[in-house]
């Protein structure tokens, strides 16, 4: 009991720096008080420039309770009982790697090692424990695997960049937000989705330096409730009839920078015709528009306008609307009006294209042990590099959100391999790709699963062995941000493991022994491994010199003259820095799509409708747009367990009262959200911070079927579909449901 | 001397990371005991909309009204700093004494856990900080920066004497040790 008259001098304790590894984008310094071995209490950073600091959000204040969780796994375990049941008996790590040994010898002898599927995830972000990197070296050197490509996060995003720019760095240093004039948030809430930690704080900034910002968005998102001078509410997946008819008003006013287009960028004449009206005899007019996007003409003409006069400035489009059946062409259309008002490669500007990553301390150049030699299963196949033609990802592998139709329907579903035997590692994507009741239904057919995870999550309790993971307090890795910093992070070492959990690549060392793969390189030093792959990458070989100063100090910050700023030299001597493109231009019309002969898939970007959006005929039948944002309270699906973010963050759907009034839905109520996937109940929350038509459910929740096959746990993707666009991306949001009451709320 | 906080509405995104820390640092399981609250209000209908978060820690009043009603005198209010600290093991818990001083607080500050009985706790201005002359813990945790901490005094002069928030009535009687920045309606 505490006495706050009286408070107790307290013994001093052990502050130990670090970062966490999980999938947010941000990464931020954390320091852990350890006492007995235990964390005691978690702050953030301290850095002397109290502005700069690069301050935690939620999800890492609430660490100790998911470090400590006491619904962690701590044993392997077996399943004791019919697949999905989630019964296991615990086994020890020598029998569960001797069992999966003998099962892989046996699966690679009948069928060949195509049948040994790997599905990796984004679960764990850093350099050596990674369970990706592990399995991939591991597998190779067994004979090889099948696997999948595509981003589910991004790769609409991705695609879009490598069409117009191939380049996925297209971000600026977060300060350059104070250089502009006007800043677009097109689908974009750093509230919620970290974006890189000094996000928005720097929007923050450029807003009190009087930078007037609109958010376009079918939800007023938090970010919105602080930064927006105006919010412009539009239907989901009309983003692109909204951006062409701002391109409209911008050639008709004149208002396009003809010089830059010459210069730098091809096939703008092409675009020009489609939103004129040459090409298909319909003008992309501002009214035309409204009457898709139902944003009034005049709300779009003044944008247009404004951004079409305003320099600089920056029109910042994210991942989340090309998470969609419209897909990377959300993300082409951006970029198009960036380039037709000369907004790129200068300060405070933007270059759009949604990924945000400057190239300087970025995930993607991080570290790690790569296989000895290509994977055996792809080997000879043609190389898929720089290409725009997803027929050649697919020579051998699955799209991402199609594993679970691929281990259905193996070779008779067209897939490239039938799955015998499958490791997950790093994901939880039962829950996170679309169609969970489908996805549970192939993980009941499939023949062998094992799964390494912290947590028996849904997609976990259909495996066969469950291998436990430590976390990332309980060992050191060398960590990195990704969209923006720039600057380099370390995760210490700060407890022993939990139970008798391990890291990935411990599990991938013990197997090969199993498997007598003699070959397998060992790095039993942690720490001796750490510094020699601080030497593996250019970046980090010329920064940090002190491997010691870095690991107590957990982050190495870089300093430059001015923020940076996508492309800058690509514009300011086009001569000796080329775009790298075929053109080495930047790319309106593509030539390379052109080849694809994909009506589906066009040469420069276009409004189409697609399916499961507000016009297709199927919204009679299930009228409502489903949309499922990144929750603020997790990790996607990780940290779903922590009680103290859960009762911040209720599992709730945002649904406009005008829908709920229309099916007699009152605040409060569950709610039965459905289509011909399945169903979920949720809890339904009345705000006027949605449009109408549209439904919001934050992804991530535990997919939980009860008895009839309604998901309790209301995970969104019991409600998505298993597909991708042309260029790749996951189409989780375009999604048609309805709704009614399930349950009266009290 | 009297501290208190400083909070920026314009700057709140209600995230909730000021809650999750105090919940850290004074190790509360997660349940009815909650040391700092966000407030949430939305005014309007689509597309006009007003939205505003309020932090609701204790405002150690400058007059609190839970100490006169304390039957057991478990709640005082330290001279040197005004900082209004409850002794736990005084307190006689909310069933004895119907929780007089969450009734008599305008704004609910005084906080009981789930068991049958809970002694009173509540927000104390992270005091085994203050001691060391560290900010509040949730001061520290803000990501936008909403939050400031420190004596009135310094607190006017870096920021005004504003006593009035979106969601906020100040009340006379007691006075809250908080100054805002307000998020103002448009229009």
């Amino acid at each position: 009991m505490e006495n706050q008259e009286e408070l107790k001098e307290e013994e001093p304790i052990k502050v130990m720096r670090t970062t966490s590894a999980f999938d947010c984008g941000g990464r931020c310094p954390l320091r852990f008080h350890v006492e007995d071995g235990r964390i005691t209490r978690i702050e953030t950073d301290d850095y002397e420039v109290k502005e700069e600091q690069l301050r935690a959000c939620l999800r890492c204040r609430a660490l100790r309770q998911y470090i400590y969780n006491p619904k962690r796994l701590k044993y392997p375990l077996k399943r004791d009982g019919p697949k999905g049941s989630g019964k296991f008996k615990r086994l020890s790590w020598d029998e569960a790697l001797t069992e999966i040994a003998e099962k892989l010898k046996k699966v690679k002898e009948k069928y060949g090692n195509s049948s040994i599927f790997l599905a990796t995830g984004g679960g764990y972000q850093a350099a050596f424990h990674d369970g990706m990197l592990a399995m991939w070296r591991l597998f190779t050197q067994f004979g090889g695997y099948s696997t999948h490509y595509g981003n589910v996060s991004s790769e609409g995003a991705v695609y879009a960049t490598q069409t117009m720019y191939k380049s996925p760095f297209v971000g600026h240093s977060r300060e350059d937000l104070l250089n502009s004039n006007l800043i677009i948030m097109w689908g974009w809430d750093p509230a919620r989705m970290i974006s890189g930690t000094d996000t928005i704080f720097n929007l923050i900034k450029a807003k009190e330096k009087g930078v007037k910002i609109v958010c376009i968005d079918p939800r007023y998102t938090d970010s919105a409730v602080i930064l927006a001078d105006q919010w412009i509410p539009i239907i989901p997946g009309t983003d692109v009839a909204m951006m062409v008819a701002m391109a409209y008003v911008i050639i008709k006013e004149n208002l396009h920078d003809q010089e830059f287009l010459n210069k730098y960028t091809v096939g703008f004449d092409k675009f020009k015709s489609y939103v004129m009206g040459q090409e298909d005899g319909t003008p992309k007019t501002p009214e035309w528009a409204e009457s898709i996007t139902s944003v009034p003409a005049k709300i779009i003409i003044d944008l247009a306008l404004e951004y079409g006069k305003t320099k600089p400035a920056a029109l910042m489009d994210c991942q989340g609307p090309a998470r969609s059946a419209v897909g990377e062409l959300y993300n082409r259309a951006a970029i198009t009006l960036t380039a037709m008002t000369g907004n790129i490669g200068v300060h405070g500007g933007s270059a759009a294209g949604g990924l945000m990553g400057i190239p300087y301390g970025h995930m993607f150049f991080r570290a790690g042990i790569p296989p000895p030699k290509r994977n055996p299963v792809e080997d000879g196949l043609k190389s898929v590099r720089g290409s725009l033609d997803l027929n050649l990802r697919f020579q051998a592998r699955c799209h991402t959100n199609k594993i679970f139709d691929a281990i259905l329907k193996g070779k008779d579903g067209g897939y490239p391999f039938d799955v015998k035997f499958a490791w997950f590692v790093n994901n939880n994507f039962l829950n996170q790709l679309g169609n969970a009741n489908k996805s549970a239904e192939a993980l009941k057919k499939l023949d062998y699963m094992v799964i390494a995870d912290l947590w028996l999550t849904p997609t976990a309790r259909y495996a066969d062995i469950i291998l436990p993971v430590s976390s990332f307090a309980e060992k050191s890795d060398l960590t990195r941000p990704w969209p923006s910093g720039p600057y380099f992070t370390i995760a210490n070492k700060a407890i022993d493991p939990i139970g008798e959990c391990k890291s990935d690549i411990r599990i991938a060392e013990e197997l090969a022994d199993k498997l007598g793969i003699d070959e397998f390189e060992k790095y039993p030093d942690e720490e001796k491994t750490l510094k020699f792959m601080l030497k593996m990458t250019e970046d980090t070989r010329k920064e940090i010199k002190n491997f010691r100063k870095f690991k107590e100090d957990g982050i190495h910050r870089i300093k430059f003259d001015e923020p940076y700023v996508a492309f800058k030299k690509q514009i300011a001597d086009p001569e000796n820095n080329p775009i790298g493109t075929p053109s080495g231009k930047i790319e309106i019309f593509s030539q390379r799509i052109a080849e694809l002969n994909d009506p589906e898939n066009p040469a420069i970007p276009k409004y189409m409708e697609r399916w499961e959006g507000r016009y297709d005929p199927l919204s009679k039948k299930y009228p409502l747009q489903l949309l499922s944002p990144h929750p603020k309270s997790r990790i996607h699906s990780e940290m779903f367990l922590v009680e103290w973010l859960r009762e911040v963050d209720p599992h709730i759907a945002w649904i406009n009262p005008i829908d709920a009034e229309a099916r007699d839905i009152k605040d409060g109520d569950e709610i039965l959200v459905f289509n011909d996937r399945g169903s979920l109940t949720i809890k339904a929350w009345l705000t006027e911070r949605i449009i109408p038509g549209a439904i919001s459910i934050f992804e991530g929740a535990w997919y939980e079927p009860d008895e009839n096959g309604i998901d309790r746990g209301g995970c969104v993707n019991t409600l998505t579909k298993d597909a991708y666009s042309p260029g790749g991306a996951s189409t989780l949001k375009s999604c048609l449901v309805e709704m009614k009451v399930f349950e009266r709320g009290v | 001397m009297q501290v208190g906080f400083y909070f920026d509405q314009t700057r709140c995104i209600g995230c909730s990371a000021c809650a999750i820390a105090c919940k850290d640092w004074h190790d509360i399981p997660a349940g009815p005991e909650k040391w700092i609250t966000i407030l949430y209000n939305e005014i309007g209908k689509f597309p006009n909309l007003f939205v505003s978060y309020l932090i609701r820690p204790c405002y150690h009043c400058e007059d609190p009204v839970c100490i006169p009603v304390c039957p057991v005198k478990a709640i005082t209010k330290r001279e040197e700093d005004g900082i209004v600290v409850v002794n736990s093991e005084k307190c006689i818990g909310d069933e004895e004494c119907n929780s007089k001083c969450l009734k008599a607080c305008p704004y609910d500050v005084p906080q009981f856990g789930p068991e049958k009985g809970a002694k009173m706790k509540k927000c104390s201005y992270c005091l085994d900080r203050y001691l060391k002359g560290k900010l509040p813990i949730c001061v520290e945790s803000c990501r936008t920066h909403a939050l400031d901490a420190g004596t009135l005094e310094e607190l006017k002069g870096k920021y005004g004497d504003i006593k009035e928030a979106d969601n906020f009535v100040y009340s006379e009687r007691t006075k809250p040790a908080i100054i805002f920045k307000p998020k103002k309606k448009k229009g």
